[in-house]
């Protein structure tokens, strides 16, 4: 594996991109705020597995902002899972529980977005790294915190990702 | 029963470890290529997937209580 690490930033080149990098990319460029994504990180570094779900964290946003990302995420050919009412969900978020994101007309793969929701999520926001993958970008949580999370998870699938 | 959990679970730790030594020793084309026939499979094939949106809603909602509750 090739990295090259400038600053907060790590530049990988030459990846073949798969069909779950390509959902990930297209669905980031929709956010205008702040983001991390975790969970498939050590999907993007080279673990061998699939994923159900990709969580994205973002800082509590209005639900005018809401709305906008709503209409645009639509626009886009997406649709959420959970409720096709922004006020429904905007008010899961509020309350700290994700809402799914996926495709029209799939389940899998997709997006559970969820609002930071304690010093840890805040400061990976904060921390975040940017993975620049082939000229695509994505923000990532800092590895440390990665690792962190997977040992607290604890799950036989979580301590095979933090190797 | 338990003995065999933690075995395999060891097993699969040393897999890991040797998948990604070889990971990193090699170019990103060669291993990345490898991960897309993986990856890109089971996306198709998640587009077979069985469950209705309320069910798979219902399964991740109960997943996220049993990871709650063992928290706690």
């Amino acid at each position: 594996m090739e990295l090259e690490f400038k600053g907060n930033e790590i530049i990988m080149r030459g990846k073949t991109i798969t069909e779950l990098d390509k959902f990930v990319f297209n669905f980031i460029e929709l956010l205008d705020i702040d983001y991390v994504v975790s969970g498939y990180v050590a999907i993007l570094f080279g673990r061998s597995r699939g994923t159900e779900d990709i969580d994205v964290l973002i800082e509590p946003i209005t639900y005018n902002k809401f709305k906008e990302l709503y209409e645009r995420t639509v626009k886009r050919g997406y649709y959420f899972l959970n409720s096709d009412r922004p006020n429904n969900l905007y008010e899961m978020l509020e309350e700290r529980s994700a809402v799914r994101i996926a495709k029209e007309d799939t389940i899998i793969p997709n997006i559970e977005l969820k609002f930071t929701k304690n010093e840890f999520d805040k400061f990976s926001i904060q921390n975040r790294l940017k993975v620049v993958v082939n000229g695509e970008q994505v923000y990532i949580s800092p590895i440390e915190i990665q690792i962190a999370y997977k040992l607290y998870l604890g799950s036989d699938k979580d301590v095979e990702d933090k190797c | 029963m338990v003995l065999d959990r933690e075995r395999n679970l060891l097993q699969r730790l040393e897999f890991v470890r040797f998948y990604a030594r070889w990971v990193k020793s090699v170019p990103n084309e060669v291993w990345s290529e490898q991960q897309a026939v993986i990856i890109n499979s089971m996306v198709k094939n998640a587009r077979n997937f069985m469950m209705s949106v309320e069910e798979y809603l219902e399964l991740k909602n109960r997943k996220e209580r049993l990871k709650q509750s063992r928290s706690l």
